[in-house]
């Protein structure tokens, strides 16, 4: 018999005895059960979000178009303000918040997947003149107690329990066989052990790892339309790929320690170990590591700077800041002549003064972000030691909540933050009054998505260690002992 | 005869190498959590009391300027570290540390030290109280699983029972085995913890802080302790130790690690939490038309809107007094509401602290830590009620000093007699007794867990005669 055939038969019986058992039935339905919960969490909490930003999208439209409606009108005579802040002429009062748009992050196709950063990153930023120091250090606010237990997403479903699944599969392989004393009657029929570890190792990945991921894939592109999108196809077979290569890591360790030829007992301890050691543990060390390597400068200093710099300002613009309101006399200030407008003094002062902020932090900020790079490389480059963070990692960024999707939407929100302030700077300085067909041509937010996600590096991470760990253990096969 | 029975089992740990082997790792991690701690917590510690002290004298030197321009410049407060968040940071990583106390608006607290870490960070953080609340119960079932189970196999259970040995004596002597190992383990770790603590700890603080450590040492005994009862009864129940460690390691990652995410996830829904924009868009609305309000209602219903023409600039300091103080109860009632949510969310899951003592233990070692979540609003509030008092102390200011220039408002200078009339921050955290009380309700919950468990190793043991 070829061992193809050989291979088949064996596979086939394995199946019926694998039916016939419960172990099967209890791993698979607590596999469902599980997913079912944490799909539901991520399909919810995603829904949520994109309502928000549509909201938000929508809000920011509607004060577009007042402001356009009360700068015609405003021209028109049919209109005048009481203060100069909220003046829809004033190019202070409108870039410093009249005319504030957000920068909006949309979610991903995939973001039921995995919550990743999504929890504590914001996912809109109102931008205005205001430094960035100021907006752009806001976190999402969420309780910090669940921050800490973290959330149960599908990211934690397959990181974290798929493992303990497999090992509930497959810890006994073998030698439950030899425990039983059925090894040595198959191996005294024309059998390779090679194949029967095979065999027996592929039915069971081909179920488990089949229902990790049929399940999920089904259900996120009958429930999200924008998944079903060829990029997003393809982002979905590459999350598939992940977890699966994942599974076959484990189901690999497994047949490894199997080979070593102890008891089942043997088997299970040490499996549990080294979950331990490569879930729970390894990634905090590495965290705890890779912060030492690259600390993150200190937010202590930050405001301390920003205390000094603020100083150094308010000194320099000590004679705009003690210009007096004119409006308070002279409602008619607020008024423009001839496109012109006497922009109070002290709205320019405090615009200067963000300025400044700005440029003189820009350095001290910057440096937040080339060290969370780093460690991010450092973690990309050392993060194969445990599988679970690369696979953590993975989905995370394939679900559009990774680390660094955030980092690259800071860049852009800092970049147009950088245009809306260098459109007003001009106005304010000069004193020239918002037009009419001025509000149409306001800078607009715009997201560009950059592909962040290293899926293939991943992939090849965690299959070359799982088949590095399968050869091993068929070599070792051959010095196994059968009684 | 109890004792007999402990010394022997522990022979046996030692001799299997089970208790060296687990017991090394496990300390030596906590070793180095512990000193990874201490060093974290010594240099935020001086760094903040420098930048405190700096931000104060610079309040202080700052030459003559309008106070409402002060105001703009704010004041910078810096959460005090507490000494005992080397062993247990609690929410430390995901709440900031810093308040910029300026005008107008309440702020939150910025810049977590979570933001400026990879997505490594969400896998927890390494701490003392990690390793005891997740792989303390790890230990314990490995030294522990086959306490029955083993003599059962061996045969020599039945050899006990016919000696006439009572089956509570067993179990005590069992107990009192698992007990002693796992003492003899973390008696070095309380005595390096209690060095480092009080090392690290300012002298007049150190007492309030042994005493925390004490409380901390009791609250991680009664929760091994529920794990040594569960360990019992189940070895007492299970017909073989392979069926004994499956249950009890299936336990432990429901307790450990998969009951905590999803009582987290599930008391969301429960006590829904808003959103930062839904927060903020509703506390703008709020404020708005509380602003206009209270603006009618002083200078009358033809007053315009806040700052507006109507109101001349020999009023503007009693408009931002009104401005200001408008908006405290409202600020009050929303932050409330949030942070309210936020304490029914814990609550609701340290009340299933019972099923999962892990969440329990959880909620008390943070706040008998004081790195809980109450410690962290009152420190919001106290830095809150600073820049209420800066506020309120700047717009009497204004009233009294610079409202009679007229339209001369913005030329009104205060000078450094009034930089001094507003004091220096000054933070007093809870002190054990208040931080003991807060943790009542998980104390309770863990001797809760406590007694069912041993409720069950009891009944477990009562039918090993079968």
């Amino acid at each position: 018999m070829s061992t193809r055939m050989q291979f088949k038969r064996i596979a086939a019986f394995e199946l019926r005895v694998l039916i016939a058992e419960r172990t099967l039935w209890l791993t698979l339905g607590l596999l469902v059960l599980l997913i079912a919960y944490a799909l539901n969490n991520g399909i919810v909490q995603t829904a949520q979000r994109d309502v928000s930003t549509v909201e938000t999208a929508k809000q920011d439209q509607t004060s577009r178009e007042r402001l356009a409606d009360r700068v015609r009108r405003m021209m028109a005579g049919e209109y005048v303000p009481d203060d100069p802040f909220a003046n829809p002429v004033d190019p202070s009062a409108v870039g410093g918040g009249m005319g504030a748009g957000h920068a909006i992050l949309p979610s991903s196709p995939l973001a039921p997947l995995a919550f990743g950063q999504s929890d504590m990153q914001p996912n809109e930023y109102r931008v205005t003149t205001d430094s960035r120091v100021k907006f752009m250090q806001d976190a999402e606010i969420e309780n910090p107690w669940n921050l800490l237990n973290g959330r149960f997403d599908l990211a934690f479903v397959m990181t974290w329990l798929l493992p303990l699944l497999v090992f509930a599969l497959s810890y006994n392989l073998l030698s439950a066989e030899r425990e039983q004393g059925t090894l040595r009657l198959l191996l005294s029929q024309p059998l390779n052990l090679r194949t029967l570890l095979l065999a027996k190792l592929s039915v069971r990945a081909v179920l488990l790892l089949g229902s990790a991921v049929l399940l999920p894939v089904l259900v996120i592109s009958l429930v999200r339309l924008e998944a079903r999108a060829p990029a997003a196809l393809l982002d979905l077979l590459l999350w598939a790929a992940l977890v699966v290569a994942y599974g076959c890591f484990w189901f690999a360790l497994s047949a490894w320690v199997n080979t070593l030829a102890r008891s089942s007992a043997f088997n299970a301890l040490v499996l549990i170990g080294s979950w331990v050691l490569l879930v729970l543990v390894m990634p905090l060390l590495i965290n705890l590591l890779v912060g030492l390597r690259h600390p993150a400068p200190s937010r202590i200093e930050l405001a301390t700077q920003t205390r000094i710099v603020t100083t150094e300002n308010l000194e320099r613009l000590q004679d705009r800041f003690g210009t007096e309101y004119m409006h308070v006399n002279r409602p008619d200030v607020l008024i423009p002549k001839d496109g012109k407008l006497e922009v109070p003094e002290r709205l320019r002062a405090f615009f200067l003064h963000d300025q400044a902020l700005d440029a003189e932090l820009d350095t001290m900020l910057d440096r937040f972000d080339v060290q969370l790079e780093r460690q991010q490389r450092l973690v990309d480059r050392w993060g194969f030691i445990s599988p679970a963070i690369t696979v953590h990692e993975g989905m995370a960024a394939l679900a559009g909540n990774g680390a660094q999707r955030y980092v690259e939407f800071q860049r852009q929100v800092k970049a147009y933050h950088e245009k809306w302030k260098a459109w007003f700077s001009p106005r304010i300085l000069e004193g020239r009054a918002i037009a009419p067909n001025d509000v149409a041509q306001l800078p607009r937010w715009q997201w560009h998505e950059v592909s962040t996600a290293a899926t293939g590096l991943r992939l090849l991470q965690l299959a070359s260690i799982a088949g590095l760990l399968l050869t091993l253990s068929l070599r070792r096969l051959r010095r196994f002992p059968t009684i | 005869m109890i004792v007999r029975i402990a010394r022997r089992d522990l022979l046996e740990l030692f001799r299997d190498g089970r208790f060296i082997g687990a017991g090394a790792v496990v300390l030596m991690l906590l070793i180095t959590a512990l000193a990874v701690g201490w060093q974290r917590q010594v240099e935020s510690r001086t760094e903040r009391v420098v930048a405190q002290k700096l931000d104060y004298d610079d309040w202080l030197a700052q030459p003559e300027r309008h106070p409402h321009d002060a105001a703009h410049r704010g004041l910078h407060v810096f959460k005090p570290e507490m000494p005992l968040s080397m062993i247990d940071p609690g929410i430390t990583p995901y709440v900031g540390s810093t308040h910029w106390l300026q005008a107008h608006r309440q702020s939150e607290v910025k810049f977590r030290p979570a933001q400026d870490a990879t997505g490594l960070q969400r896998f927890g953080s390494f701490s003392a109280a990690w390793i005891l609340q997740v792989l303390g119960p790890l230990l314990v079932i490995v030294l522990g699983f086959n306490a029955f189970t083993a003599e059962r196999e061996q045969g020599t259970l039945r050899q006990l029972i016919s000696l006439g040995v009572p089956l509570r004596r067993l179990m005590a002597g069992k107990a009192l085995a698992l007990g002693t190992a796992l003492w003899t383990l973390l008696i070095p770790f309380g005595i390096v913890a209690l060095i480092a603590v009080i090392h690290g700890t300012p002298p007049d603080q150190r007492s309030d802080a042994g005493l925390r450590l004490l409380l901390l040492a009791l609250g991680y005994a009664l929760y091994l302790g529920i794990f040594v009862g569960l360990v019992l009864a189940v070895s007492a129940f299970a017909r073989s130790s392979r069926v004994a460690l499956t249950v009890l390691l299936g336990l432990w990652i429901g307790i450990a690690i998969l009951a905590p995410r999803a009582v987290a996830d599930a008391s969301r829904s429960w006590f829904p939490s808003e959103s930062r924009r839904d927060f903020n868009a509703r506390l703008d609305a709020d404020l708005g038309e509380r602003y206009q309000r209270a603006w009618n209602s002083y200078f009358g219903d033809n007053a315009g809107t806040p700052f507006g023409y109507k109101v001349p600039l020999s009023q503007w300091g009693k408009a931002l007094q009104i401005h200001d103080q408008a908006g405290y109860e409202t600020m009050d009632r929303h932050f409330a509401a949030l942070w309210n949510a936020y304490a029914r969310q814990q609550i609701a899951q340290e009340w299933f602290g019972a099923l999962v003592p892990t969440l329990a233990i959880r909620a008390y070692s943070m706040r008998i830590a004081g790195t809980d979540f109450d410690q962290h609003r009152a420190f919001s509030v106290a830095a809150e009620h600073h820049r209420r008092r800066m506020q309120d102390l700047i717009s009497q200011d204004l009233v009294t000093h610079a409202d009679h220039r007229g339209e001369q408002h913005f030329s009104y200078r205060a000078g450094s007699d009034f930089w001094r009339q507003i004091p220096p921050f000054e933070f007093h955290p809870a002190d054990a007794n208040q931080s003991l009380s807060d943790a009542s309700r998980s104390a309770a919950v863990l001797v809760i867990a406590l007694i069912c468990a041993w409720t069950l190793a009891l009944f477990g043991t009562s039918r090993l005669s079968r």
